[in-house]
């Protein structure tokens, strides 16, 4: 069976997997959060009041749209799928002890991963995508879509981006290493945090850089961390993030491939 | 693949698929507001013709009854002259104006065809008959447009040739009139039959729909209003380089509102943060001495990100005392 066949009959497989498994509830308990919110908002536009303000102005209802892809989608949701669902891809197979039976198959080794992988964008894509959407149409009124709809559109490309670099990171995390939970998450929520919030040149080697850069709505200032943040925020031009996106996802899925292909993965009895 | 996955991605692929479809429709094709939700702003707007450059409205009602109204009423004209007007026309503006809005067309010039360029719709209850034989006691004349009544004035003062545009009243709604020349109240009439009024213009709908809880506010293209008056090169190239602007303010015991203007870039919108917040220390200083002005000048705060400028203000009751003991000495009360 030729490597990409290979794929697609274990994408197959691994979508309906991973959508109704345990993890699934936690995503649909993150992404329905926003959701939720966004319906608040919603209701207490309804009867008058306005749900944000800054300096005692009311926040309109794209610029609260513009603070859930922030502080909600890009900082978290994204990054958490990715940790949770890239690392598991082949990790919970050893941690089942079934990878002996994947690997006995008569496909090539490394077209379990990407399999494996192409289910996790299009789970998570399914879930994430749609919820923006509901957030969206909820938030912003007709009367401003034709105006902000591209930011829409920036909004989910980034997203999808973002979660297919991330899963492609976090899958060659989960390959490697013996405990990819952790480590991924020391990644997304101390390497990232911490580095984007110092001077210098460290914050090229993250994913946030390149993905907040591309980001259309202006960066809130939540707090310390966020402030930080803002003060040493550099905007590295269009082509060179989708450069280095693409070049993070090639290369993190590649050696994800390698890894799964060459490693010999032993059991715990 | 089992069943439940395929109705699974089949729902959510909808969901984006509708949404995007929504979405390209609405940018390429336009949406009437009132599909999918009500306008933003008064119904009035439906006769505002949709290349107005500014829109301003007044809840009139709401200020008459305010109280910052009731402390000035003893500084209005006297009784007598209102009283005068009021038997000519059967109308007391106390009384029978509900609400105004008035709207400014970038039609030629205004500084030398102001009255062509304005129209204002006052919302209230008017005697037509009377107002009719009133106009045509002084030359009026009275016609029909579309169907609705206009009393148009011809300039019959000047000599040759008139300058300025004949002006026209037309009685649009039982309780609504549209004022202004004959060529704005025509186009105020057209706007709402054809259905290509200010409402289906996306910015100017943007910026009355971010206005909140004001009882009068003003919203337009400043670039609109800056070229038309004629003013000379010098000033105009001086001015800031505003494209939007709206200002709301809140009537009733005291008066608070916000300025908003938008740039034409970043870099604008940080000079004139910059200017501001230089004045607004410099007032804070001067209003140091002064209790109820020091108050005035702490409720000043700027804000605002990227090409918006922002500027929120509340003249509380001590500043209002100040000024009505001014007024009031003024007058030798």
């Amino acid at each position: 069976m030729s490597f990409w066949n290979a794929s697609r009959r274990v994408f197959d497989l691994s979508l309906g997997e991973m959508l109704w498994s345990r993890r699934t509830i936690f995503m649909a308990l993150v992404v329905g959060g926003p959701v939720l919110l966004a319906v608040i908002v919603k209701v207490v536009e309804l009867f008058g009041m306005s749900a944000l303000r800054v300096n005692r102005q009311p926040v309109a209802g794209f610029g609260i749209f513009g603070v859930m892809i922030w502080m909600l989608f890009l900082r978290f949701i994204v990054p958490v799928l990715g940790v949770f669902y890239g690392t598991a891809l082949m990790a919970d197979e050893v941690e089942d002890k079934t990878i002996t039976y994947v690997f006995t198959r008569p496909i090539p080794r490394g077209a379990v991963l990407v399999g494996k992988y192409l289910a996790y964008l299009a789970c998570t894509m399914l879930v994430v995508l749609p919820s923006v959407m509901i957030v969206y149409f909820l938030l912003v009124p007709f009367s401003a879509l034709p105006e902000t709809f591209g930011s829409l559109v920036i909004d989910l490309g980034l997203l999808g981006l973002g979660l297919a670099v991330y899963g492609a990171v976090f899958a060659f995390v989960g390959a490697f290493f013996k405990r990819p939970l952790v480590i991924g998450l020391l990644f997304a929520f101390g390497w990232e945090q911490v580095v984007m919030a110092l001077p210098g040149y460290l914050k090229q080697f993250t994913i946030a850089y390149y993905l907040q850069a591309l980001v259309p709505h202006a960066m809130p200032a939540d707090g310390v961390a966020s402030m930080l943040q803002g003060m040493f925020r550099e905007n590295p031009p269009v082509a060179v993030c989708l450069a280095w996106l693409f070049a993070y996802l090639g290369v993190f899925l590649y050696l994800a491939t390698r890894v799964v292909e060459r490693k010999e993965y032993v059991l715990e009895q | 693949m089992s069943n439940r996955t395929r109705y699974f991605v089949a729902v959510t692929g909808a969901i984006l698929v509708v949404g995007l479809g929504t979405g390209i429709v609405a940018s390429y094709m336009g949406f009437p507001v009132s599909v999918f939700s009500s306008a933003a702003g008064p119904e009035e707007l439906e006769y505002v013709p949709a290349d107005a450059a500014v829109v301003a409205y007044a809840n009139v009602r709401d200020v008459m009854n305010s109280q910052l109204r009731k402390r000035f009423q003893e500084m209005e004209p006297s009784q007598e002259h209102k009283n005068d007007f009021e038997e000519k026309t059967g109308l007391n503006f106390e009384q029978d104006i509900d609400t105004v809005v008035a709207a400014m067309m970038p039609k030629g010039n205004i500084a030398t065809n102001p009255e062509g360029a304005f129209l204002i719709l006052a919302r209230g209850r008017f005697q037509a008959a009377r107002l009719e034989a009133l106009a045509l006691e002084h030359g009026a004349t009275i016609a029909d447009y579309q169907g609705k009544r206009l009393i148009t004035h011809h300039d019959t003062d000047s000599i040759g040739p008139s300058k300025h545009e004949d002006m026209a009243v037309g009685f649009v709604e039982a309780d609504l009139i549209a004022f202004g020349s004959v060529t704005a109240v025509k186009a105020s009439i057209d706007a709402r039959r054809e259905n290509r009024n200010v409402v289906s213009n996306v910015e100017m709908m943007r910026l009355v729909s971010e206005l909140d809880n004001a009882n009068a506010w003003a919203v337009g293209r400043f670039d609109a209003i800056a070229g038309q008056t004629g003013l000379p090169t010098e000033i105009a190239s001086q001015m800031p380089a505003i494209t939007r602007f709206s200002a709301a303010g809140h009537i009733n015991g005291g008066v608070s509102g916000v300025l908003k203007a938008e740039t034409k870039d970043e870099a604008s919108a940080q000079n004139m943060r910059d200017v501001l917040k230089g004045l607004l220390a410099l007032a804070k200083m001067q209003a140091g001495s002064k209790p109820g002005m020091q108050q005035l000048a702490d409720s000043l705060i700027l804000s605002g990100d990227g090409k918006n400028v922002a500027l929120s203000f509340s003249v509380p009751s001590e500043v209002l005392d100040v000024l009505e003991g001014l007024a009031k000495g003024r007058k030798g009360m």
